[in-house]
């Protein structure tokens, strides 16, 4: 008896070892950014990030805006010493590192300041369930200049730990981080950035893609979770975009879950099932704003188009989905929705260096190439122009694309 | 209506089952005509429904087991993340059915650790449970970290696309061929004619019988397999006296502790296959973190409204599932809507139910809650998208108002047991 408890014991205890790995990514994570000041953390993960760099700007047309960007600062770096700038405290959304995703790009963008602008980084990512996000906060403040949260979930701690850390400046993705308790909104403090994406724009170049690629007329727009402002953006520039081509258009729009249940963002089999029902419904292009849910409405793509014959196209969204799905589905993502967290991550960080750092909403838009659509598999080469005259009068002005599905 | 509660007792069970499914048909063919809608009896609902349905079954059936043997296991959403990486990996690097295998084996190291913490230890059921569920996809996350980040396709959260296992369509019913020969589809035919009710229950039917993957119907066979299993055999009957009443076993022999590691692992086993399942492309097709969506949750509230029997795990399982595969599905909104007719028409069975017991306070409480559906299907052209959510929790909670007396759970459920206090 005393040898089998003594048996248990150590299965138990090599459990609990593994239990002790999984908190690895947090352990790691402070270790990094204690020595903020060395290069160590993360020197091999900028490798692969330079890969998913190039793989993201494929997409975009306008890369050369960009290049004389770069080229300026190539020769600021010349003149710089070798001393470091600044230095720069990432806090990754929940699912971090590796994601294939949001992460990804804003450590893309952290990896492209790192290696132009002279700057030391470090990258944490939260526990899964988020519970520990005002400590990481504070530990980045602690040790860097500038420190930027990915996430509109990273909203009030940011708020109160940027307001207690003058000292730093605080950039969050996704939340235009102002007080609207007051008469007028109002920064939270004059060190709180929010950087935010003129989502409905991108939404409206893919719309009108979809409705040109569209054989029956027919479109669908599959949104994660409803009613918190976000998602409707895509869903009002989509429908703004589709209608820009063809008026008479159909467009059949669904949202998997309501808010607070997030659960929307997370459901493959949902979001395949609803796409099943669009499509057998007569959509032929369907454009999806869901994170992971996402994948599904490729997989019923590709079921549609095998069990009926006709070809229907499902749009990406966030980063250049051709580029993460499985090979088998490639040919069913028609171009995707990019939102170039790694053109925001960078430019903020450029800001601060410069000084040039403004609290409040900082917008990135078509004009700053922000927000854009994605041409990998080719499947859009023959309606660029169009997409691209589109682009140019919308950052004329000529076309001012709605944030409210019910306006467009 | 004595007469026909005679007859139903004298026929067997699987045929009393058959009638209860045919009047559910009716009541949605009633509804359907009443409401101008046509997925409440599609095949394509009644499909989905049969495939969302699976997890949530065994994980109630995980908790069947483990809960016959007098352990509460609401670490089953942990071992449902457990098996869905393992089902996931196994598959990539075996093919589906090792990947099954790979996966049971997953969710069964989950029971291993509960049945370790609860029964030699003698741990609180609910803390290791929590501590399962909160250990789980940390554990998932790292193996994902180490392994399914070098994958092509891969990332820290989630798998490349996962490959399923052969389909199978039942032949005469649904036209499924034998040994090469089409054989005739009888529910198809009865389907395309429209006749009212006929053509609704060949409908549902059809997408029960057609072009199922075999690992559905697999989860399906295992209902019966558990019937008998626990209530035909020594086994069986030895593993529910561990919940039943432990001493009263102890003293005749049994030993109470092994019967309960096996249900334990037994436990998390059926939830690896679920897992499994919900990462097979008949759900999601991938590993993806978070994707388990309470699925266990809502398998143990399958056990509660089934009464503790593997039938009424399914049935429960069967009734959360249809109203999400709906409204999945339900593009203009009028479907789930409709959803309130059937509801006032269940709690006016309730009612009915309810008089001819003499219990005149649940009689009226159904009255008034079918009074408020009533009144929320006039009023309104559609319904909010968190209707649909929270139908099972509403389920529950009107199953426990009104039937809480009706149902019996293990007698020694939850309590500590050690060997030889007796």
């Amino acid at each position: 008896m005393r040898k089998r408890l003594l048996l248990l014991l150590a299965v138990l205890l090599s459990f609990s070892l593994i239990a002790a790995a999984c908190g690895d990514d947090d352990s790691e994570a402070d270790a990094g950014a204690d020595d903020a000041g060395t290069d160590d953390a993360g020197t091999d993960d900028s490798a692969a990030d330079d890969d998913m760099a190039e793989d993201t700007s494929d997409g975009s047309e306008d890369e050369s805006d960009m290049d004389e960007d770069e080229g300026d600062m190539a020769e600021d770096e010349g003149d710089m010493a070798e001393e470091p700038v600044a230095s720069v405290g990432l806090v990754f959304d929940i699912g971090g590192e590796g994601d294939l995703s949001f992460n990804d790009s804003a450590a893309a963008g952290l990896a492209r300041a790192e290696a132009e602008l002279n700057v030391t980084t470090s990258k944490v990512s939260p526990n899964d369930d988020g519970s520990n996000r005002a400590e990481l906060l504070q530990l980045q403040a602690d040790s860097s200049d500038i420190v930027i949260a990915v996430g509109f979930l990273f909203e009030t701690d940011a708020a109160a730990v940027g307001s207690a850390n003058a000292g730093s400046n605080f950039g969050v993705i996704d939340s235009s981080m102002l007080d609207f308790s007051g008469e007028t909104p109002a920064p939270y403090a004059d060190n709180i950035a929010g950087l935010v994406f003129s989502e409905e724009q991108g939404s409206f170049l893919v719309g009108a893609a979809a409705a040109l690629k569209s054989t029956n007329g027919h479109l669908g727009f599959i949104g994660g979770v409803c009613c918190f402002g976000l998602i409707e953006k895509f869903e009002a520039g989509f429908i703004a975009g589709a209608k820009a081509v063809n008026p008479d258009i159909t467009i059949t729009s669904q949202y998997i879950t309501e808010f607070p249940n997030f659960d929307g963002f997370n459901d493959p089999a949902s979001g395949r099932e609803t796409a099943l029902a669009m499509f057998e419904g007569g959509a032929d292009v369907v454009y999806h704003a869901a994170g992971g849910t996402g994948l599904g409405l490729f997989q019923a793509a590709k079921e549609h188009t095998e069990a009926s014959g006709t070809k229907v196209w499902g749009i990406g969204v966030d980063s250049d989905q051709y580029n993460t799905v499985d090979a088998e589905l490639q040919e069913y993502v028609l171009t995707s929705m990019l939102k170039r967290v790694d053109t925001a991550v960078f430019e903020i960080i450029k800001a601060h260096i410069e000084g040039t750092f403004g609290p409040g909403e900082q917008r990135y838009d078509l004009s700053v190439d922000g927000v854009g659509y994605s041409t990998t598999g080719g499947f859009v080469d023959d309606i660029v122009d169009q997409l691209e005259e589109f682009k140019a009068s919308i950052i004329a002005g000529d076309i001012v694309v709605p944030t409210d599905p019910a306006e467009a | 209506m004595n007469e026909i509660t005679r007859l139903m007792n004298r026929a067997p069970k699987w045929a009393t089952w058959m009638i209860y499914a045919a009047v559910g048909v009716f009541i949605l063919t009633v509804v359907q005509s009443l409401t101008d809608t046509e997925r409440l009896t599609s095949a394509t609902t009644s499909s989905a429904m049969l495939r969302w349905a699976v997890p949530i079954m065994l994980a109630g059936l995980g908790g069947l087991f483990s809960e016959r043997a007098g352990v509460v296991n609401i670490g089953l959403e942990g071992m449902l993340a457990l098996g869905m990486w393992f089902g996931a990996w196994g598959t990539i690097n075996y093919g589906p059915w090792w990947g099954l295998v790979i996966g049971i084996i997953g969710g069964g190291l989950g029971g291993l650790v509960h049945a370790i913490a609860t029964v030699t230890f003698g741990v609180d059921h609910i803390i290791s449970g929590v501590a399962i569920i909160i250990a789980a996809p940390g554990i998932t996350r790292f193996l994902s970290l180490e392994i399914f980040a070098n994958y092509d396709g891969g990332s820290i959260t989630q798998s490349p696309g996962v490959d399923g296992v052969g389909k199978f369509t039942f032949p005469f019913l649904a036209g499924g061929s034998i040994g090469g020969w089409k054989s005739p589809d009888i529910l198809g035919w009865f389907m395309d004619h429209g006749w009212w009710f006929i053509s609704d229950l060949a409908s549902v039917g059809r997408g029960l019988t057609f072009n199922l993957s075999q690992m559905t119907i697999l989860a399906y066979l295992l209902v019966p397999l558990i019937g008998w299993v626990l209530w035909r055999t020594r086994f069986g009957l030895r593993l529910r006296i561990a919940g039943e009443n432990p001493q009263a076993g102890e003293s005749q022999g049994v030993n109470i502790l092994r019967y309960k590691y096996i249900a334990v692992l037994l436990s998390g086993a059926l939830a690896g296959f679920g897992g499994a399942y919900i990462a097979s492309p008949e759900l999601n097709g991938i590993y993806l973190e978070g994707s388990t969506l309470n699925r266990g949750f809502i398998g143990l509230a399958a056990l509660i409204i089934g009464n503790w029997r593997p039938a009424g795990v399914m049935a429960g399982a069967l009734l959360f599932a249809y109203p999400t595969a709906l409204g999945k599905r339900d593009l203009e909104g009028t479907s789930t809507h409709s959803l309130l007719l059937v509801a006032v028409i269940a709690l006016a069975f309730v009612v009915l139910w309810a008089l001819s017991r003499n219990k005149t306070g649940d009689a009226v409480l159904a009255g008034v809650l079918a009074l408020l559906a009533g009144f929320w299907f006039l009023a309104a052209d559609t319904v909010p998208k968190w209707w649909t959510d929270v139908q099972p929790q509403l389920i529950v909670i009107l199953v426990l108002v009104f039937f809480a007396q009706r149902l019996r759970m293990p007698m020694a459920v939850g309590q500590p047991y050690r060997k030889g206090e007796s």
